[in-house]
């Protein structure tokens, strides 16, 4: 045994040793040196300098460096936002700078039942600031920019019908005048030109949405669907109303907040369950119960909800079954007769409308509009198309067809639209078959609301 | 005595009464204690005494085995402080990769040393297998060996491929979806064997459990087993190959009944075969304490510092939740099967079947086909040209293959560079 060999081994070891030495303590390090931790020790110097009793400094002092996270199991997340955003529900940091500003929004969405990532979307179980906000690759849901925010009340809430997200129902609206349903199906309603829409918040990002909206050849290739004309705003609002529709299946307490109880969505409600086919209002319905254009002058609002939870325990002897109104709809259908009395809701009953009325209601429903035109009056573009590159429009349509011929041409559709110029590209836009949607009364309405689009007093023939 | 401080207090440790009763020879410094040292230690017993100054030879065996078996057990101690956490549910396991993440102290570094050790093991163990070709150490007396040598292989490949579905992310599932598919290209077989192996026709809460089962439990207790085996057969096969070798299969046997009865015998007397011995030239050899000990030690030290380095630097890749309505375009198998997925996609029976089963059926029957026994123990060995270059082109056509299925094959399995932006994917609508 050679001691020079020996010798090089200690060397050797020495040299490894110390290697792994370093490793394991640069690997300990990067571990342990965590930002929110510095975060958490700002906060706490905040709370020792606050402190006016020894009592609150001691406390302060105590707080420990931790993760703190809001456990959700119903919803399936784990939101830990509040290990760096510590102060999110005290509103003595008003004024800090984020990660310890106070957020004075969330008074009737409190943190241990929604936690944060719901609405504002990131990584809620990610402790970095770029992971948690999720602008990483492979995370499929990055921050909701402030801008779109209330999309995600979209998720919970009907879009239509929400006083706090007026851009989310002014985008809600617009999705609904502008005709998008024409080609694209939402809620099973709408038709099969271009994608569902049900997920598509969950999808696309806002630059995308907006993208698309420009110019949607930009980012889809060989899309068929004509640039949209929006002005600024209402861009955003559509866009803000698409991000809005991610699909998510909410649980038991959250879903049951969809319906906020407001007059809308109680007229809603009146029409649905058929109040008219007994109660009248403006002079219009059934006369087997009371009238109901003043019942908010006669009767106070608990005694609505009484009434709806069970009629006879307020007016016994009444014939008016119990309907099973939940909280939310009872709440809804008083909001609707306590303002009926000043008429700032139109009643729109469907049955009670002339056809042609009714018709127009169904033209706007299934987005005739977006292919031809608000009142079918045309201009949408169809490149290549042997009717001057447009979708025709529809006020001589009354010329053109007989009604049944009308009613053939909506349930079957025209696949086949006439090139102007055989060599080009066939038009992208066709003519859907409708015949599965629009059947029976709702196909008649409609027809008879396209036949009263020709204008008065005028023939186009000799 | 002017002994390092570490050295002399160790020194006086083994002197102690309860350093004594634990170490039972102490450090050795005679060369009967150093003998002493490798019999009397549980540890260090599966090693003999004296070792062949050609087995230590570095640029003869690369320490590829050995560094293997450190991996084994890195994996091993990484893979129990995974189990610590890990939830075998498709619905908690992607969870558990983020909390390894953002709230488990050093649960990163963990899971990626296991990662990272998991595809040096197979790399390792593919250098492995090489080295003792381009050597002829497959050749008797350690036929066998190498046979079981090519199981450990396969099981390495199992037990890496089984663990890929475990984080249940995009590049778990659709991996484990391709990959399963290979599988069910076998005829008469293929599909039955694809359905065992997932618990129904597609990779789900089934397939996760019985990868979870076979990735913690059953293979690495059959892998534990055949490293075991595979060790052993290298001692009793004689030590690592080497040129001079002479062979011991001509020893005659001495039936018992005519051993005489006035003698006691060691029991390697009794038994047919070849004796650690045979062929041992007192002069080749040394003590294995320290040569050998040493040695497995540093390289222990060695194979610890790189897993350790690129745990710390480089973080195991974990992408979207698995979605098995969004295939990624394309779904790619782990790299070690990339070859075949290259090969599967001309064709699906002869890249999925024939070729992998053939080279499986070769490789094991590979020492009984090859039978001469020259050019052993020297690398590249003249006299096995012929051998040397069809295995060159295996294995060429091998990383060429899996070259480009890993960087030259994009959406749809088309044909990109890697040095191109790879083409915009549009979905059509």
């Amino acid at each position: 045994m050679n001691d020079g060999s020996l010798r090089k081994f200690y060397g050797w070891f020495t040299f490894l040793g110390l290697l792994v030495g370093v490793l394991v303590v640069v690997g300990y390090y990067r571990d342990e040196h965590r930002p929110w931790k510095d975060y958490q020790r700002k906060f706490i110097q905040e709370e020792i300098r606050r402190a006016s009793t020894p009592e609150q400094k001691m406390l302060a002092q105590r707080t420990p460096v931790e993760i703190r996270q809001v456990l959700l199991p119903e919803l399936n997340r784990v939101d830990r936002c509040t290990t760096c955003h510590l102060a999110v529900e005290d509103p003595s940091y008003g004024g800090f700078a984020q990660p310890l500003a106070y957020n004075p929004l969330h008074d009737r969405h409190p943190f241990d039942k929604f936690g944060c990532t719901i609405c504002h979307r990131g990584q809620g179980r990610a402790t970095t600031t770029e992971d948690a906000h999720g602008h990483v690759a492979h995370w499929d849901e990055p921050m909701l920019p402030q801008k779109y925010i209330q999309a995600a009340c979209g998720q919970c809430h009907e879009a239509s019908d929400n006083p706090a997200a007026p851009e989310l129902a002014r985008g809600n609206q617009l999705f609904e005048t502008v005709g998008c349903r024409g080609c694209h199906k939402l809620g099973g309603v709408g038709g099969n030109l271009g994608p569902e829409l049900d997920k598509v918040g969950a999808r696309r990002s806002p630059d995308w949405l907006k993208q698309h909206f420009v110019e949607p050849s930009a980012v889809t290739p060989n899309s068929g669907m004509p640039p949209q004309k929006f002005a600024e705003p209402d861009l955003d609002a559509i866009v803000l109303f698409m991000l809005s529709q991610t699909g998510t299946n909410l649980p038991g307490f959250y879903a049951s907040m969809k319906v906020i109880p407001s007059a809308s969505e109680g007229r809603r409600l009146f029409q649905l369950k058929g109040c008219i086919g007994c109660h009248t209002v403006a002079g219009q319905g059934g006369k087997i119960g009371p009238v109901l254009d003043d019942v908010g002058l006669r009767r106070k609002p608990e005694w609505m909800m009484a009434h709806f939870r069970d009629p006879q325990s307020v007016t016994p002897g009444s014939v008016m079954p119990r309907f099973g109104f939940t909280e939310a709809e009872s709440r809804a259908l008083t909001e609707f007769l306590v303002h009926l009395r000043d008429q700032q809701v139109a009643l729109n009953i469907p049955a009670l409308m002339a056809p042609a009325d009714r018709g127009r209601e169904i033209f706007r429903k299934y987005g005739c509009a977006g292919c031809h035109g608000p009142e079918g009056k045309g201009g949408i573009p169809n490149p290549n198309a042997k009717t001057a590159q447009q979708v025709p429009g529809l006020s001589f349509v009354a010329d053109s067809y007989t009604k049944p011929e009308l009613k053939k041409m909506i349930s079957n559709g025209r696949r086949e639209i006439d090139a102007l110029d055989p060599k080009r590209p066939a038009p992208p836009l066709y003519m859907p078959a409708w015949g599965s949607t629009i059947k029976d009364a709702e196909l008649d309405d409609l027809v008879a609301y396209l036949f009263s689009l020709k204008p008065k007093g005028e023939e186009l023939g000799f | 005595m002017n002994a390092p401080l570490p050295k002399r207090i160790w020194l006086w440790f083994t002197k102690t009464r309860v350093g004594r009763s634990i170490f039972r020879v102490g450090l050795p410094e005679s060369n009967l204690e150093r003998s002493q040292a490798m019999v009397s230690s549980f540890l260090l017993h599966v090693q003999p005494a004296k070792v062949n100054r050609h087995a230590l030879r570095a640029s003869y065996s690369l320490g590829l085995g050995l560094i293997s078996l450190y991996l084994f057990f890195i994996l091993i101690g990484t893979g129990v402080l995974l189990m610590f956490y890990y939830v075998p549910s498709t619905a908690q396991a992607y969870d558990v990769m983020k909390d390894l993440q953002f709230v488990v102290s050093a649960g990163m570094v963990v899971r990626n040393m296991h990662r990272w050790a998991a595809h040096l093991m197979v790399l390792f163990v593919m250098l492995h297998m090489c080295r003792v070709f381009y050597t002829g150490a497959y050749k008797a007396p350690r036929e066998f060996n190498w046979v079981l040598g090519v199981g450990l292989f396969l099981l390495t490949l199992g037990l890496s491929f089984t663990g890929y579905l475990l984080p249940w992310d995009q590049l778990a599932f659709w991996a484990i979806t391709v990959g399963t598919n290979i599988a069910g290209y076998a005829p008469f077989v293929g599909p039955k064997l694809k359905f065992l192996l997932l618990g129904g026709n597609i990779v789900g809460q089934d397939a996760l459990t019985r990868f979870y089962a076979l990735h913690v439990i059953v293979l690495p207790m059959i892998a534990g087993l055949m490293v075991s085996i595979h060790l052993w057969r290298v001692r009793k096969d004689g030590g690592l190959s080497r040129p001079d070798e002479q062979l011991g299969d001509e020893i005659a046997t001495i039936p018992l009944n005519q051993l005489p009865t006035n003698k006691s015998y060691g029991l390697m007397e009794l038994a047919r075969g070849t004796t650690p011995q045979v062929g041992h030239n007192p002069e080749d050899e040394v003590f294995s304490w320290p040569h050998l000990i040493f040695r497995e030690i540093l390289l222990f030290l060695l194979v610890t510092a790189v897993v350790l380095f690129l745990a710390v630097f480089w973080n195991a890749p974990l992408e979207e939740f698995a979605n098995p309505i969004h295939p990624p375009n394309p779904a790619k198998a782990p790299w070690y099967f990339l070859g075949l997925q290259e090969l599967v996609s001309y064709s699906a029976f002869w890249g999925g079947v024939v070729v992998p089963g053939l080279l499986v059926t070769v490789l094991v029957m590979l020492p009984y086909i090859d039978r001469n026994r020259v050019g052993v123990g020297r690398w590249f060995a003249r006299e096995r040209v012929v051998a040397n270059t069809i295995f060159s082109v295996c294995v060429v056509v091998a990383i060429v293959l899996t070259i480009i299925g890993t960087s030259f094959r994009g959406p749809n399995w088309g044909w990109v560079e890697p040095w191109q932006n790879p083409p915009t994917i549009t979905e059509g609508h």
